[in-house]
This record gives structure tokens, C-alpha cells and sequence, in this order.
């Protein structure tokens, strides 16, 4: 942990960590049981299936989805990336990259159902890519708050540095000594 | 996170902050009355509602992994932020630690307790338990840290 401030926000940055993971694995879950994982099962999901008497998904039901996915998405995105550019975890420019590819895939996801639904079976893939992609960011998101925020790591870089201070001021000294 | 850090900004801060743990108060609430409502406070009524009534239709795992995503998010995002506060109020050196881990545990509990009581009959208690401790436990974050709130505004105020 570079910034001695930082410690206090452990806590709330690890349970932050905890939550990240299960929202991405509750989509991964519902993505599988609901829209079938697939390019396929996602078509039959918001195209419906004649044999199964599947309606196709209706525009309310498309925005009954996409309205909150829209507020909460951008809100969590935003607390995390504020924490981990907070805690420079990374590099500015990498952070930006992270945070606009999170951002571009979680709005990919939320148009490509739309763009199944009324422009063409086609986009099913593109809408399956978009949710990979956000998940993989989620999961860096909260590996990331780990890497910067876990205990173990804190102390042993903690201790480095001690002891590292330690060998200076004691080789100092010795020499001085000398 | 960057203006909680900041002693100076803390004066600044206590307004939003006041009313944010007002709307967290609020629902939190109404989560608790939409899961009394439910029954969620009858073991009987918690496993008719997740296996079904006398033979009916047991929820979908769908539906239960539903559950888990949306309450993830408000449990996840209301936690995150009473933590982030308790960690700058001054004075819960004590308490702070164990009142974050008893909220994350129980909010875990409490997501996760539906696929128990779906497995296996005779568990309706456990989601009634462990909603009980979630409550419990983020109720009593929220109140030290609203608690510890008034305090440092009255200390900044004297």
C-alpha cells in the first residue's frame, strides 16, 4: 500500500471486492440459465421460438432490463475505478483503458439486446462478446481493489520496507562507525 | 473517497453525507418491510415461498440467482459506502472491524440462504435467521455511523 491514508479504506475495499464477484457471478449464472450462453440461446431469448410458444421480447421488457442495468452499472464502475485510481493501483493510462473498456462493454451489452431484437439475429454474438468482456473486466476490477487492499501484501510490503529502511540506517550508521 | 480523506473537507461533506444515510435508513426499511411483507419473518411462509405450496412449483433457479444479483447490488453498494464512512469517523477504533465483517458476513448469508432452503425442506428458519443478522448488523453500522457523524458535527460546531 503506497499511500499510508489508504489503510483505513481496507475494509470497505475488500467487502467492495466480495460484492464485485458475486454481481459478476450472478450475471454469469443468469446469462447461462436465461439467455443460454450462447449465440444461439440469446437469439431464441429476445427473438422467441414458434416451437417453444416463446414470444419475442417486447420493448417494455427490453427496457425493463436496460433501465436499471443502466444506473447501476455506470455507479459501481464509477466508485471502483475512483477507488483504484485513489489507490493508484495502476498506471494512469492503464486505468483509463480499463475503466473506458469496462464502460464500452457493459454499454455493448445493454444496445446489442436492442440490436438483436430489431436489427438482426446477426448481433447475438456481439451481445455474447460484450458480456465476456464486462465480466473479465468486473473480475480485474475486483482482483485489482485485492491486489492494492489485501492484508498479507500490505504487511510483507510493509515489512520490505522496514526492512530495507532498516539495512540503510544500520549500513549508515556502520559506515559512519568506520 | 478522495473528499473523505480530506480533514478540511469534512465539514463540506456532512450535508450529502447526513442525507445519504437518511436514503440508506429509508432502504433498508423498506427492504425489511418488503421481506415482512413476503413472510420473510415466518419459516413456513419462507419455504412455501421458495418450494412451493403443497406440491406448486419451487422458484427457478432463475428467479433465485435474481434475487442474488439485485440484493448484491443494494446490500453491496449501501455496505461499501456506510464502511467507507465509518472508516474516517473518529472513534470506532473498536468496533469499526468487527461491525463491516458482521455486515458482510450476514449480507452474504442472507444473498446466498434462498439455494439452502430451495435444496432442502425443513429450512425456512435459516433465511429468517440470516435475515435477521444482515438487518441487525447494518442497522447498527448505519446508527455509529450516524452516531459518530453528529458527533464530529458538534465537535466541528463547539
Amino acid at each position: 500500500m503506497r499511500d499510508p491514508r489508504l489503510k483505513p479504506f481496507r475494509l470497505p475495499a475488500l467487502v467492495f471486492a466480495g460484492f464485485l464477484v458475486v454481481q459478476a457471478t450472478s450475471a454469469a449464472a443468469l446469462f447461462a440459465l436465461k439467455l443460454g450462453g450462447g449465440a444461439t440461446g440469446v437469439r431464441t431469448f429476445y427473438l422467441g421460438d414458434a416451437e417453444r410458444f416463446a414470444p419475442a421480447k417486447s420493448l417494455a421488457g427490453l427496457l425493463e432490463v436496460a433501465v436499471p442495468h443502466l444506473v447501476a452499472i455506470p455507479l459501481v464502475l464509477f466508485a471502483v475505478a475512483h477507488v483504484v485510481a485513489f489507490a493508484r493501483a495502476l498506471p494512469t493510462r492503464a486505468a483509463r483503458a480499463l475503466a473506458a473498456l469496462a464502460f464500452g462493454a457493459a454499454l455493448a451489452g445493454i444496445a446489442a439486446s436492442f440490436g438483436v431484437r430489431y436489427l438482426g439475429p446477426g448481433l447475438a454474438p456481439a451481445k455474447v462478446a460484450a458480456f465476456a468482456l464486462f465480466e473479465v473486466t468486473l473480475l480485474a476490477w475486483a482482483a485489482l481493489l485485492v491486489a492494492v487492499f489485501l492484508p498479507a501484501r500490505v504487511d510483507a510490503s510493509a515489512r520490505e520496507e522496514a526492512r530495507a529502511r532498516a539495512d540503510t540506517v544500520a549500513g549508515a550508521a556502520e559506515r559512519i562507525a568506520k | 473517497m478522495r473528499w473523505l480523506v480530506q480533514p478540511t473537507a469534512g465539514a463540506r461533506a456532512r450535508p450529502p453525507v447526513a442525507l445519504f444515510l437518511v436514503f440508506a435508513a429509508l432502504a433498508l426499511a423498506g427492504l425489511a418491510m418488503q421481506r415482512i411483507e413476503a413472510g420473510g419473518l415466518s419459516p413456513g411462509d419462507v419455504e412455501a415461498f421458495y418450494r412451493g405450496v403443497e406440491g406448486g412449483e419451487p422458484l427457478s433457479a432463475a428467479a433465485l440467482w435474481e434475487e442474488v444479483h439485485v440484493g448484491a447490488f443494494v446490500y453491496g453498494f449501501v455496505l461499501f459506502m456506510l464502511a467507507s464512512l465509518a472508516a474516517v469517523a473518529p472513534r470506532l477504533d473498536g468496533v469499526r472491524t468487527a461491525l463491516v465483517a458482521a455486515a458482510f458476513a450476514g449480507t452474504l448469508a442472507d444473498l446466498f440462504a434462498p439455494f439452502v432452503v430451495a435444496a432442502r425442506p425443513g429450512l425456512g428458519a435459516l433465511r429468517v435467521a440470516t435475515f435477521a443478522a444482515a438487518s441487525a448488523a447494518m442497522w447498527a453500522l448505519l446508527a455509529t455511523v450516524a452516531i459518530a457523524q453528529a458527533r464530529g458535527g458538534r465537535v466541528a460546531g463547539a
